[in-house]
């Protein structure tokens, strides 16, 4: 593909977080925010029982589909991995589809596909344009790939054998070892613990009747959530959630998870790794989507370190000191409570340099912080809200996880009133009441100095 | 179903993808330049009430001299350390206060820097902007500290990722004569070695209003932002700005190879070919037929190598081609990949070479060419969701030289690319005397004490 913006590089990135945590939940966490001109969410369920969000976006004449699962890799059970691989072979081959005519087909339309699994979700989505002659054979196909999706042998091994490849590469990434470490650090026994890809050798062992059986367990319809923006009206996105599941099984939603539990002790744990960096990841659990306290945690993080330059872990590590390129902070909220996390990287003599500035930075803030400060952060969080919702890219998004949570449809309309209301007394308080200081994880990976 | 991969394909094809006019299009572009020479280009996007701001500078690593390599990249981050009436870092603070995001991003080619914000704030960010076109104070304490901030940068992109390591000595391997060899973050030594002087001198050469632009997409009205631009950019005096010698890739006489050996488990490959871009080249058909040949070996599920090499021969873990059809100077044809267990890295050279070698022995079929063109009549609208993927387009392609309305073209100049001049390109440029290879190699070294997997995978 010829590229036209090749080889960018700017001025801040936050490296590391999104990877750390779900980039869907994370994206959703960092981005959240507030509204007045708010954007109407409707939502029904189809009569296989599966809940449909909806927003009319009539102005370009494309549609997108979300489709998302209870099917993330917190239910890979023994077998780590199950969840991707399964994700991956989904719509390899269909009942009338051969692989090779499938992929013809999808390129012909100019339709895009794609997959996403993180550990809570498995997700589909579609992007199609609206033209009746592009749009009627884009969704038959897409209700195909979900519901009549055949796994084969011959690709299953294929699939396989390349996943493998990826995971043995990530063995060797400082930056990744790290993030494993820290998911595996915090949640121990829990299905949240271990990578969302599996490991080399749980992939290894797994089989195509995991994939078949998980495929026929989870993808069904009173599991799903489907998310349609775009150029049609209620009646038409009606008509297409009640046809996406049309030939699927009805199922049933799986068990509730176990929550997990919050260490009591601080633990540190350094991975020696021959790099010119110290990849560092500090944090704890925080907390599960809809808690009470999260807006007020959310709110505190933006001035932490989760809003870029101005923030303050940006401004102590590296604009007076000069130690990382990037750093940043975040909540990972999810079906159970998800991490908070400190994520940066540094070379290795000032790796030490940079864990006591963390630790003083987090420290202070959680004593006091600057009232300004606060408020501005507010402003930016308020006034940021027409840019969070200016795309059917980033719409969908928020009602596919909105959908899935099961938060109030006014989600997005009550989030700046949420903030503007919060005290500094509110902010203070929540931190103290969720984050302790005294059982912080922490994992360093590299030659830290 | 093609997993995170496929999210960064889409986002690729965010800006490779062209312009087709259909009814829906809502793009309604308007061009201007100021009696100093800065030129303005405006998108209405109505949808939401929303506005970005992006100022290109025609200045990039291939503008550097020996010795000063990502001094462009340096620069860019000096920008956000204060000018004459603002504190380091208060430009920021400012654009976080009215919800903003803003951020800059330098290339080959290009220097930007961009403020997303709600409509009423257009003005506030366009006299910030504006202010650093020509204010920029780099103060000694603040550029060795940005400096070390700059290394990290390198450390975390580079230096700890061996394949990027190999793209870095590959691209310098392929252009010998010509400074597209240079990294856009620059060699580590010349990091090091910058002074605050000269990235003033840098700062002083190129930010200029002639040899700027400045493009904005969203909830506005051309003539309104015409007069902002007036008022707050039309106030500099143009510059004489310095003339670049044309430092043109000698010719290539031999195949060139080179490896690399870092801290991998699995070896991979990088391959290029020069070829013309479509500002160098003397017959820009050339250029619609490469990137259209691109297209049916790399492009989407149904795409030659995917087929071949992954899915029927079953050699490759992933790999793809790609051409940079838009750069200010000459560029490359490139095909990358990695082989799965119990295949060669050679083996895929050799794989990967042969599909070459069908390009110019079979001509590519009808329904390849319906496929291509299907695919990018659909980013294009696709592509209109974004009103940053708007504007950073029409940013890219003036900063290059290029009309800004050269993605409306696009699709019709794609169409008209026949079997034969897809089979005239691959025999002309995608020979083995015009070939760099580059492999990385695992170091057999153990660089941690965690055990990896050593069985058969």
């Amino acid at each position: 593909m010829p590229s036209l913006i090749q080889q960018s590089f700017k001025a801040s990135i936050q490296p590391g977080l999104v990877k750390l945590a779900s980039s869907l939940v994370m994206g959703f966490t960092l981005l959240v925010s507030v509204a007045q001109a708010g954007i109407q969410v409707e939502t029904w369920h189809t009569q296989k029982g599966t809940k449909v969000m909806y927003v009319a976006a009539p102005q370009l004449p494309m549609l997108d589909i979300d489709v998302t699962f209870d099917a993330g890799s917190a239910r890979d059970g023994d077998k780590p991995g199950v969840a991707y691989m399964t994700t991956l072979l989904l719509g390899t081959q269909t009942k009338t589809l051969s692989e090779q005519a499938l992929a013809d087909k999808t390129d012909a339309l100019g339709i895009n596909l794609g997959g996403d699994v993180q550990r809570d979700t498995a997700s589909f989505s579609l992007r199609t344009l609206t033209r009746s002659s592009i749009l009627t054979p884009a969704l038959a196909l897409f209700s195909d790939t979900l519901t009549e999706s055949v796994m084969s042998e011959e690709v299953f091994l294929r699939e396989k054998a390349r996943v493998l490849v990826g995971l043995k590469q990530k063995q060797v990434s400082p930056e990744n070892l790290a993030n494993e470490a820290f998911w595996a650090q915090l949640y121990a026994n829990h299905p949240y613990a271990h990578p969302v890809q599996g490991t080399v050798d749980s992939v290894k062992n797994i089989t195509l009747n995991d994939l078949n059986a998980f495929y026929k367990r989870y993808m069904v319809a009173q599991n799903a959530t489907i998310s349609i923006v775009g150029n049609v009206t209620k009646a038409q996105a009606q008509t297409i959630a009640e046809q996406l599941f049309a030939k699927g099984a009805i199922g049933q939603k799986p068990e509730p998870l176990a929550a997990p539990i919050k260490s009591k002790q601080a633990v540190q744990k350094n991975i020696e790794f021959d790099s010119s960096q110290t990849y560092f990841r500090y944090g704890q659990l925080g907390v599960e989507r809809g808690h009470p306290d999260y807006y007020a945690l959310f709110l505190g993080n933006h001035l932490l370190g989760g809003s870029g330059f101005g923030s303050l872990l940006m401004a102590e590590v590296r604009e007076k000191r000069g130690l990382v390129y990037g750093i940043s902070s975040g909540f990972a909220p999810m079906r159970y409570a998800g991490p908070w996390s400190v994520a940066l990287s540094t070379k290795n003599q000032s790796a030490k340099e940079a864990q006591t500035v963390v630790e003083n930075t987090l420290k202070g803030f959680m004593q006091d912080f600057d009232a300004q400060q606060f408020e501005a952060i507010k402003d930016n969080l308020v006034g940021g809200f027409p840019l969070r919702i200016d795309s059917n890219g980033k719409i969908i998004g928020y009602i596919s996880m909105m959908g899935f949570y099961n938060l109030p449809l006014d989600y997005l309309e009550a989030f700046p009133n949420a903030m503007a209301r919060l005290t500094k007394q509110d902010v203070l308080a929540a931190w103290q009441r969720q984050i302790d200081l005294n059982a912080m994880t922490t994992v360093m990976v590299g030659k830290p100095q | 179903m093609n997993l995170s991969s496929s999210k960064w394909l889409t986002q690729t094809l965010l800006f490779t993808s062209v312009s087709l006019l259909s009814a829906h299009s809502m793009a309604s572009m308007t061009q201007y330049q100021l009696d100093n020479g800065m030129q303005v280009i405006v998108k209405e996007d109505h949808r939401a009430p929303v506005v970005v701001q992006q100022v290109w500078y025609k200045v990039g690593s291939t503008y550097e001299p020996v010795g000063h390599t990502g001094q462009s990249h340096m620069l860019e981050h000096m920008m956000f350390k204060g000018t004459k009436t603002l504190k380091p870092g208060e430009f920021s603070k400012i654009v976080s206060q009215l919800g903003g995001q803003e951020n800059a991003f330098t290339s080959a080619n290009y220097t930007a820097y961009y403020q997303v914000v709600g409509t009423p704030h257009l003005e506030t960010v366009m006299q910030l902007e504006s202010d650093r076109m020509r204010n920029v104070v780099i103060d000694e304490a603040e550029f060795l500290k940005e400096r070390d901030v700059v290394t990290e940068e390198r450390r975390w992109r580079l230096e700890d990722k061996p394949s990027s390591k190999l793209n870095e000595q590959f691209n310098a391997t392929a252009f010998m004569s010509s400074p597209a060899r240079n990294p856009v973050i620059g060699w580590m030594n010349d990091i090091e070695s910058y002074t605050a002087d000269d990235l003033r001198q840098w700062y002083r050469q190129w930010y200029a209003p002639n040899n700027a632009t400045l493009v904005v997409v969203g909830d506005v009205e051309p003539k309104a932002v015409l007069a902002l631009a007036k008022k707050y950019y039309g106030g500099y005096q143009p510059e004489t700005l310095p003339t670049l010698k044309p430092q043109k890739e000698i010719e290539q006489e031999g195949i060139r190879r080179i490896e690399l050996k870092g801290a991998t488990q699995v070896p991979s490959l990088q391959m290029g070919f020069h070829v013309p871009s479509l500002v160098t080249a003397e017959d820009k058909n050339e250029v619609y037929a490469l990137s259209v040949l691109s297209s049916i070996l790399s492009g989407g599920a149904s795409s030659r190598l995917q087929v071949s090499l992954v899915r029927n021969q079953k050699l490759a873990a992933g790999v793809s081609a790609s051409y940079s059809a838009t750069d200010r100077l000459s560029t490359l044809f490139e095909l990358s990949g990695a082989p799965v267990a119990g295949h060669s890295v050679s083996a895929l050279e050799e794989a990967l070479l042969a599909e070459v070698e069908k390009l110019k022995t079979q001509l590519v079929s009808q329904d390849e060419l319906e496929r291509v063109w299907a695919m990018d009549e659909a980013q294009h609208v696709y592509h209109q969701d974004s009103i940053q993927a708007q504007a950073s387009i029409i940013g890219a392609l003036v900063s290059v030289g290029l009309p800004a309305n050269t993605y409306d073209d696009w699709i019709e100049n794609l169409r008209k690319v026949t079997p034969q001049m897809v089979q005239a390109v691959a025999k002309k440029y995608l020979v083995r005397d015009n070939l760099t290879v580059a492999t990385l190699y695992p170091d057999g070294k153990d660089h941690s004490n965690i055990k990896a997997y050593t069985g058969r995978l």
